[in-house]
């Protein structure tokens, strides 16, 4: 696989530190990484024209790499470039990609069973494109909204960050609470419901399969690391979450937390205005920014992959579907699948124990992961 | 016998105000929390919102990534949990069961290590 940033020499790779390793293993979300440098060229920020400006590039193992001296110059370039007219064009492109996204992964949720192989093909690259633009937006928010706080410390604002008023974690924590009270009213304490799922009553069932419904896309950024699509991980999060807590104690809290200072509009200037109304989109997108990529994959990838996959086994008597996995984008794409290179991807994956257990992956957790639920 | 024991303080940004104790509890893996004990000062490289249910049994939070506009502010100001960020390398330097106290305003962690 080429190097999205390939003006990085090897000594440079080599030497320097990775920014977070092993942040992913699937050949196919690694993939979507080395897609990322082509989709920023698109986003129309000053100092990312060309696909050699991105700052960040994943590495075989899975390693994030950023460069420090490429950060500096975008950080540089963005202060000089902020006008009202200039973040207004910044905020509509990201919120653009985030509900672009959004509806990619909705389109092929609806539409996977229905698709011949050719427009299964089409419409998994089509969410691949557009999941590779938010992930630039979750690269660059590990420095954009510093530069925004600083723009505006620049000028002379005192006012604290506009962050979420209710972010997508206190929202999450608060259905998540809903459920253990829900559970528990039917006798399911979290030890219990741990215990005897999946053997549960068919109520208590439908109140946990409904919630990861719900919350299909939280979890962690790897594919593969189980999150909030589980029911075994919920119900095992849910014990550690409630077990000898007080949930009105809870509840009390969520609802006592402070608001933040809202973005002042009238009596602030226009540009610093701007700016914080930019400023709240990237605080509330860094609540969001890993799940706009799980939820792309389990609500849209994976009916696609179930769709592609019988039609690998016609050719392959002994394809499995996780073997899509170790395909990037461009070979499921192109309808390309040689059971030598995946066997030998596959071997190296489950080869790589510390990645596993750092991703909590079991055995079983390829196959579980593309079952329908 | 009494256990030997030394104090460390680490200094880092105050992410989220108010003071909190208790111990570590120091998250490695995926597996790890699955079993965070009630009243724990999470120590931690980075908490995603996914995590999020989680804040409202812990005391306080130390966390090795560096930002302050990231998941951990937001969510600990909202949960009213002090919190410290940008403390690298915070779960090497930190063990569990050690006895921390978090500062939320000047981002001092006081870590008070049991041999």
């Amino acid at each position: 696989m080429s190097s999205p940033v390939s003006k990085f020499t090897q000594a440079e790779v080599t030497s320097a530190q990775p920014y977070r390793r092993q942040i992913v293993g699937l050949p196919l979300q690694r993939s979507l990484f080395a897609q990322t440098a082509r989709a920023a060229t698109t986003i129309g920020l000053p100092g990312l024209t060309s696909e050699l400006d991105f700052p960040a590039r994943l590495d075989e193992n899975g390693d994030l790499f950023l460069d420090r001296s490429q950060v500096g110059a975008l950080t540089e370039a963005l202060l000089s470039w902020f006008t009202p007219e200039t973040l207004e064009l910044m905020h509509t492109k990201h919120a653009t990609a985030c509900a672009a996204l959004v509806d990619a992964s909705e389109n092929g949720a609806r539409s996977a069973a229905s698709l011949d192989d050719a427009a299964a093909r089409e419409l998994s690259e089509d969410l691949a494109d557009r999941t590779a633009l938010v992930m630039v937006y979750g690269i660059l928010s590990k420095f954009v909204p510093d530069v925004l706080l600083r723009a505006l410390a620049d000028a002379r604002d005192v006012e604290p960050p506009p962050f979420p008023e209710k972010s997508a974690g206190s929202e999450l924590t608060r259905d998540m609470l809903t459920l253990y009270q829900a559970c528990c009213a039917l006798d399911y304490e979290p030890q219990r419901l741990q215990h005897e799922w999946p053997h549960v009553s068919p109520e208590a069932f439908r109140l946990v399969s409904e919630f990861c419904n719900r919350q299909r896309g939280f979890g962690p950024l790897a594919w593969d690391s189980p999150g909030y699509e589980d029911p075994n991980y919920v119900v095992r999060l849910l014990h550690s979450a409630f077990h000898e807590v007080d949930a009105e104690e809870v509840r009390q809290r969520l609802s006592f937390a402070r608001g933040p200072a809202v973005a002042r509009s009238a009596e602030a200037p226009k540009r610093v205005a701007a700016l914080r109304r930019v400023l709240a989109l990237w605080l509330d997108f860094l609540e969001r920014e890993t799940w706009y990529v799980r939820r792309a994959f389990y609500v849209g990838m994976v009916p696609l992959l179930q769709q592609l996959a019988a039609g690998y086994r016609q050719e392959i008597p002994s394809f499995r579907i996780s073997d899509l996995l170790f395909l990037d984008i461009g070979e499921l794409a192109g309808g390309i699948a040689d059971p030598v290179a995946i066997h030998a991807r596959r071997h190296r994956y489950m080869e790589n124990t510390e990645y596993l257990s750092l991703h909590g992956i079991d055995a079983h957790r390829l196959a579980t992961m593309l079952e329908s639920r | 016998m009494s256990a030997e024991s030394s104090t460390t303080v680490l200094s880092g940004l105050a992410a989220a105000p108010g003071c909190a104790s208790g111990k570590a509890y120091v998250i490695r893996n995926a597996e790890d929390i699955m079993a965070v004990p009630a009243g724990a000062i999470l120590v931690i490289r980075i908490l995603h919102p996914h995590l999020a249910p989680l804040l409202p049994r812990v005391a306080g939070l130390v966390v090795e990534e560096g930002a302050i506009l990231q998941h951990a502010t937001t969510l600990a100001r909202e949960c009213s949990i002090p919190a410290v960020v940008g403390i690298r390398d915070a779960r090497t330097l930190l063990h569990d069961g050690d006895f921390l106290k978090v500062d939320g305003y000047t981002g001092k962690v006081v870590a008070k290590h049991v041999a």
